[in-house]
């Protein structure tokens, strides 16, 4: 059977470099989100991609609703990868999704990872009584009954709002790998995102994290980046990206490839 | 007029004759009129290990699968064949296409052009004397002309393909590169039988992921035993234990089947806080002990609850210290047999207990197990079943699963066991089937129970199509699992390949509609993974046919430039084959001659199918015409110089050749850069007539300008009048700051207001590379403006470093554009031999830097008592006052203190230091303060790499540049004092020798700022003369003036200048007070 996990995943390692740095995207991308960013950093680095199983580029048979359940399945996933390149040190640049698996992997494998850039993170989309996490349970219940009644309006709906700046370019690819998710599976994993609770775990993240956060985002409040910052357990810095939307890879991707370079050589 | 096959066989060598053979077959088993190239490409594919199969899996695009893009060119293949019409009678040997003829013809031509890799055959015939001399085309070359075919190239492009690409892998051997193959090839998770999760999932009932998890925890040597950190760790330790005392021991690895979990947590927690007393926690403890002596299992799990009990304020210090201790000890006298487990609902918690106890971690041997989500039954999951009730109609979802059970044969035991269950899932009985007979005896057939997953909701499902459909596709997999485990060793079955054998016209029915960008149903929406054409993006499409066309004809030489357009503009029209008449053909060709495209368009027989692709049609004819006209127009430029004579067709341009002409033009404009601008205008003129840039042996008409040395308003200001005096207007300027992501905003800055047509919003969601190439496709001539090069990203030094070489100015995705006839000129603060000279400059009153920062504000003029002795020095009564910061620092208030921390870091170039100083000054909390010293370091080490490599990439670009201009600076100093001169003057006149006046640093900047930017050499004196000279008399007027009293021209801070003249940034009047 020769299906890889590398294959069946289509990670891909690209550029030269000594240090390895892992762009993993977010919910409702894939790898191609980072086209605008990956010239930047090929020169110095060995850039490893990948795409979540439950990215429309990858064979929906390889999603398996019982096991996908949490995070810590994709977390699984990420950590086989990076073993099976032979990586020993890593930078990882997660986007919201990612993000949270980032964190996951981190606290299982510390050694691994020098450095965490989270890009649209939250632990927590929800509120709860001390904690603002930008959705209330019945907004979400609400979202989650539109994407299932049509998931064609909910795409066109959600994209334009995520990518937030007014940049049609980026709607539209983000549009595009939305409607490549099979609507089942981006419901499933839409539930198990906002079932996820990162808030009680960051303090045993040891790794340094740089939390990048938009001026404005439908996804995540300002607040968040704030809170990750004071809960991770490590080093942590926050950057402000002078754009707006959930999806600065692509609507400001120069603007984020310059500060990811210097975050990433700090 | 079609070529009979054994004719055009003996044009061909063995090898290609057999790929010919195969095309025929292919277009006789079709029954087609003729042999076409697609029926080659076709049969090519279809061998399992052709040169074109092979380079295609080399050059596809990385972000999909290669089965899935393989797939993806076949079904388009199929799809463009199908559409071919069929012959009336069938044909033995349907005859060789004018297209594939001419293929043939051109293959021939190439190939002869390359004589070592030709085989002359000298057929030499006995008997007859007459050597015929003919020559026998290799398959390479056959694929190669093959592929020039414009509906191959399309059809390619509808997969992703670019035809050029496959072209220059089938002559490029393949190179060994980093390839993934080298490691050992890893499962994923949930494919493999032999990966511990899946064998631990396949032993669970509940499916809960956590509980998965803590067993992996318990089954480890050290670090046995799970403390659950997280929000709902507690929901997950409940869950977990009353799993396993509910009997259902099967949530545990194998090896701890037989587990049981004794709560301690209520004697726990009541014990802390008071309420159980002490004798009865230490007799809990005992039994605990006796349990674990007593179970003949594995052991027991002692649960001591959620940590938050120990570290609370109520708990009392010594029943906590009891607790710990105690169960150390029984973990101690029983590790074998003994696990912990608790719960922390933040890591924080934990940490409480840690600083209580520190050692506490290694005696109980803890994990921190985290935990992120609700176990499964609860919260948002709880409603979900995958499929079921997804759907409104059943129908699309259902193919592609209906047809993984079509290509997977089950064996007839298996068929027949399935479809009994079925027929009773539909009746909505219950169902008891062999598996569950036999699930006692092998422990996987329970885990293919499970995929049915939906055994629960029969009774539901009779009410509800999609669910009773789920089950009934979730019996055909677990038969189907069965039937494989059992009585076929074959491997898994292929599911995607199954399933993109949907009929191609549906997969091509999405392609269109994906091509008219709309897709409006759901149910495209599901055709999008039922079919395996979400592989080729959208987008992609629409812009690559296109691209391609637009790349060859301009990358082509200028006769073949109208031949090569006409034929690759058929495709896009998507015409079915039977309208592209040849006359069409020669009528677009002949307008392209004489460059009126549209009206041949519009004249074209509107069919119906044409119509359809009106829109798009008209978006790309739009585009080529564009294209057309440039292509066209620089031929004719080239022609017009080469053979110098002048051209008619120039409009208003002025001719470049003329270097007196140039000269004199820029001079006008920037007066003060005498050398530059002669040098400026040698070259240009240089070039222009016929000495310029050779690529090959054609002349190019591209002219690459370096523009060193500081005076950044000189050099903006000599770009645009190049690009004045070239063609015709300044609007053809393409004017970008390849620094710009390191601006810092500084509203009001004159210099901002003036770069404002270039601000950031055109950027967005661009790189900036792509912002150029967008530009240069709007404006084919112009001057390309290029500030800050030595500032260039990657992206931006490989594509200028292309586009000097070649010619063409790559974007981002690799779409190339012509810049013949442009002129570039890049903009650089370095000049290479003293680069060492600009930071270690002669003392300048007045720097370029801080010329640069100044602000359009508005000014007042104040009066003061001088304080000291105001003596007149140097025979003027007007002086300006020491730049801040530089001055007693008394009279700094809190505000200025930006502007101290400005002017005091202008002079570092090292922007890496500046950042660092700026955010000490601004106060990042951000950035830990004791680390600031080490990330510099840091940040240095690995930014140097990065400098080095771009002055490495500069200095080889200024290479190449035509001609490098190293200006001067703008001498403001000098300045400065000329309009010192015009004021005194000025002021002398109304208030007459002996009063003061004092002029505000800032106040001189920005003076000295619009000097340097306006156009007329004498508006400053102008607004000396009629603002300042108005104000002075106002001020006389209104003010009561002592002997002593000093009059001072400041600038009004916060306060900016609004009503100004038109081209000024000087207040139009002044404040007083």
């Amino acid at each position: 059977m020769g299906n890889t996990l590398l294959e069946a995943l289509n990670v891909r390692v690209e550029g030269s470099g000594q240090k390895f740095l892992v762009l993993a995207h977010g919910f409702g991308t894939d790898q191609s989100v980072w086209k605008g960013i990956l010239p930047s950093f090929t020169p110095y680095y060995r850039v490893i991609l990948y795409d979540l199983v439950c990215a429309g580029s990858v064979n929906p048979d390889y999603f398996d609703f019982r096991r996908y359940t949490t995070l810590d399945s994709y977390v699984d996933d990420l950590i086989n990868i990076l073993d099976a390149l032979k990586v020993d040190r890593c930078a990882y640049v997660g986007h919201s999704f990612s993000a949270m698996i980032g964190i996951l992997a981190s606290i299982r494998r510390p050694e691994l990872f020098t450095k965490l850039i989270l890009i649209g993170a939250s632990p927590r989309f929800l509120n709860d009584k001390d904690y603002h996490g930008g959705f209330e349970r019945g907004e979400i219940e609400k979202v989650l009954y539109a994407m299932e009644a049509n998931y064609n309006a909910w795409v066109q709906g959600f994209a334009p709002l995520a990518v937030g700046a007014d940049v049609p370019d980026a709607v539209r690819e983000f549009s595009r790998t939305l409607f490549n998710m099979r609507p089942d599976i981006t419901l499933f994993v839409s539930r198990s995102i906002f079932n996820s609770d990162l808030r009680g775990v960051l303090g045993l993240v040891k790794v340094s994290c740089c939390i990048f956060q938009t001026t404005r985002d439908v996804s995540v409040p300002t607040s968040v980046a704030t809170y990750l910052r004071d809960h991770l357990g490590g080093r942590n810095t926050v950057e402000t990206l002078d754009t707006e939307g959930h999806l600065p890879h692509l609507s400001a991707p120069g603007l984020l490839a310059t500060k990811l370079r210097r975050a990433l050589s700090r | 007029m079609p070529t009979p096959v054994s004719a055009a066989r003996q044009c061909l060598t063995e090898e290609a004759a057999r790929a010919l053979e195969d095309a025929v077959a292919v277009a006789r088993r079709r029954s087609h009129a003729q042999t076409t190239s697609l029926h080659a490409v076709s049969a090519l594919l279809a061998l399992p290990s052709s040169t074109l199969r092979e380079a295609c899996a080399r050059t596809r695009t990385g972000a999909y699968s290669p089965r899935l893009q393989f797939r993806a060119l076949e079904l388009s293949v199929g799809v463009s064949l199908d559409r071919l019409p069929s012959s009336s009678k069938a044909l033995d040997e349907p005859p060789v296409s004018n297209s594939l003829m001419a293929a043939i013809k051109r293959s021939q031509a190439n190939q002869r052009r390359h004589p070592e890799s030709f085989h002359l055959h000298h057929q030499i015939v006995h008997g007859q004397q007459q050597t015929t001399s003919l020559l026998k085309v290799e398959l390479k070359h056959f694929i190669l002309s093959i592929l020039d075919d414009p509906i191959v190239s399309r059809v390619l492009g509808e997969a992703g393909f670019r035809s050029c690409d496959l072209k220059l892998a089938i002559i490029h051997p393949p190179v060994s590169r980093f390839s993934r193959t080298r490691f050992p090839p890893v499962f994923l998770c949930n494919l493999t039988d032999s990966d511990p999760g899946r064998r631990s999932f396949s032993l669970e009932v509940s499916g809960d992921e956590n509980s998965k998890r803590i067993g992996q925890v318990l089954l480890k040597k050290s670090g046995k035993n799970p403390l659950l950190v997280g929000v709902c760790a507690n929901d997950a330790l409940r869950s977990f234990t009353e799993c396993i005392n509910k009997g259902k021991g099967s949530a545990l690895p194998s090896e701890l089947a037989g587990l049981c979990v004794i709560n301690a947590e209520k004697e726990i927690s009541g014990f802390v806080n008071g309420v159980v007393s002490e004798d009865k926690m230490g007799s809990k403890f005992k039994e605990l002990g006796n349990a674990v002596e007593q179970s003949s299992g594995p052991g027991i799990i002692v649960n001591f609850g959620d940590l938050k009990e120990l570290i609370e304020d109520g708990a009392s210090g010594d029943a906590v210290g009891f607790v710990v201790s105690q169960l150390t000890r029984l973990l101690v006298l029983n590790c074998e047999k003994l696990w912990l487990m608790g719960a922390a609902g933040t890591y924080e918690t934990y940490l409480k207990l840690l600083g209580r106890f520190p050692s506490i971690e290694k005696d109980w041997d803890l994990h921190p197990l985290p935990i992120t989500s609700m176990p499964l039954k609860s919260g948002l999951m709880g409603s979900f079943v995958p499929f079921g009730g997804f759907f409104s109609t059943t129908s699309d979802f259902q193919r592609p699963f209906s047809r993984i059970n079509q290509s997977f044969t089950r064996c007839k035991l298996c068929t027949e066991n399935y479809e009994q269950e079925a027929a009773v899932v539909r009746k909505g009985g219950s169902t008891i089937s062999v598996v569950d007979q036999c699930s006692e005896i092998v422990p996987w057939l329970r885990m293919a129970e499970l995929d049915t997953g939906k055994r629960v909701d029969v009774a539901k499902a009779k009410d509800d199509p999609a669910t009773l459909n789920g089950n009934i596709l979730g019996l055909q997999k677990k038969w189907n699992d069965i039937c494989q485990r059992l009585h076929q060793a074959q491997p898994k079955l292929d599911i995607s390949r199954a399933s993109s054998q949907v009929p191609s016209t549906q997969g091509f029915h999405y392609a269109a509609n994906g091509k008219e960008g709309s897709s409006k149903d759901s149910s495209t929406s599901e055709n999008q993974y039922a079919s395996p054409s979400p592989c080729m993006p959208t987008e992609l499409q629409k812009v690559f046919p296109l691209e391609q066309n637009i790349q060859l004809p301009v990358a082509s030489e200028a006769e073949s430039c109208n031949f090569k357009f006409s034929t690759y503009s058929i495709p896009h029209k998507n015409l079915p084959p039977n309208c592209t008449s040849s006359s069409s053909v020669t009528s677009v060709t002949t307008d392209l001659g004489l460059g009126t495209l549209y009206a041949s368009r519009s004249s074209e027989p509107d069919s119906p199918e044409l119509s359809a692709h009106k829109e798009c049609l008209q978006h790309i004819s739009g585009s080529i015409s564009t294209r057309v006209d440039a292509v066209r127009e620089s031929t004719l430029h080239q022609i017009a110089y080469s053979s110098s004579s002048s051209g008619p067709n120039m409009g208003g341009r002025s001719d470049l050749r003329d270097f007196k002409l140039l000269w004199r033009f820029l001079g006008d404009k920037v007066c003060w850069q005498d050398d530059a601008i002669c040098s400026i205008s040698k070259a240009i003129s240089r070039c222009r007539s016929g000495n310029g840039r050779h690529c090959g042996s054609s002349l190019r008409g591209d002219i690459w300008l370096t523009f060193l040395g500081p005076d950044k308003v000189g050099k903006k200001r000599i770009a645009s009048a190049l690009a004045e005096i070239a063609f015709g207007t300044r609007e053809s300027l393409i004017s970008v700051d390849l620094g710009f992501q390191e601006w810092v905003h500084k509203p009001n800055s004159i210099f901002e207001q003036q770069e404002l047509e270039c601000s950031d919003t055109e950027f967005r969601g661009k790189t900036i590379v792509d912002y150029i190439a967008g530009e240069l496709r709007k404006k084919p001539h112009s001057v390309v403006f290029l500030q800050n090069v030595d500032k260039a990203n990657n992206l931006v030094q490989r594509s200028l470093s292309q586009a000097i070489r070649l010619g063409k100015f790559a974007d981002s995705y690799g779409r190339e554009i012509s810049i013949s006839n442009m002129i570039f000129v890049v903009t650089s603060m370095i000049t290479k031999h003293n680069r060492t000279s600009l930071s270690s400059k002669e003392l300048v009153e007045f720097p370029e830097e801080r010329i640069l920062k100044a602000k359009g504000y508005q000014m007042q003029i104040l009066t003061e008592y001088a304080a000291g002795d105001a003596s007149i020095s140097n025979g003027m009564n007007v002086r300006v006052t020491p730049q801040k910061g530089v001055s007693n620092p008394s009279s700094v208030n809190k505000r200025k203190l930006t502007e101290t921390c400005d002017s005091l870091t202008q002079d570092e170039t090292f922007e890496m230091q500046k950042r660092v100083q700026m955010s000490r000054s601004y106060l990042d909390l951000n950035l830990p303060v004791d680390d600031l010293s080490e990330n510099v370091d840091n940040g240095d080490s690995d930014s140097d790499s990065i400098r080095t490599n771009t002055e490495a990439w500069l200095e080889e670009f200024l290479e190449q540049v035509t001609e490098k201009v190293v200006f001067k600076p703008f001498n403001f100093d000098a300045h400065a004092g000329k309009i010192l001169k015009d004021i005194s003057l000025q002021f002398q006149r109304t208030f007459g020798s002996d009063a003061m006046l004092e002029i505000d640093y800032e106040v001189m900047v920005q003076l000295l700022a619009a000097a340097w930017l306006s156009d007329r050499s004498k508006a400053v004196e102008e607004w000396v003369e009629q603002v300042l000279c108005r104000s002075f008399a106002e001020a006389r007027q209104k003010y009561n003036l002592s002997a002593r009293s000093v009059m001072k021209l400041v600038t009004c801070e916060g306060c900016f200048v609004e009503g100004k003249p038109p081209g000024m940034c000087l207040p139009a009047r002044i404040n007083l007070k």
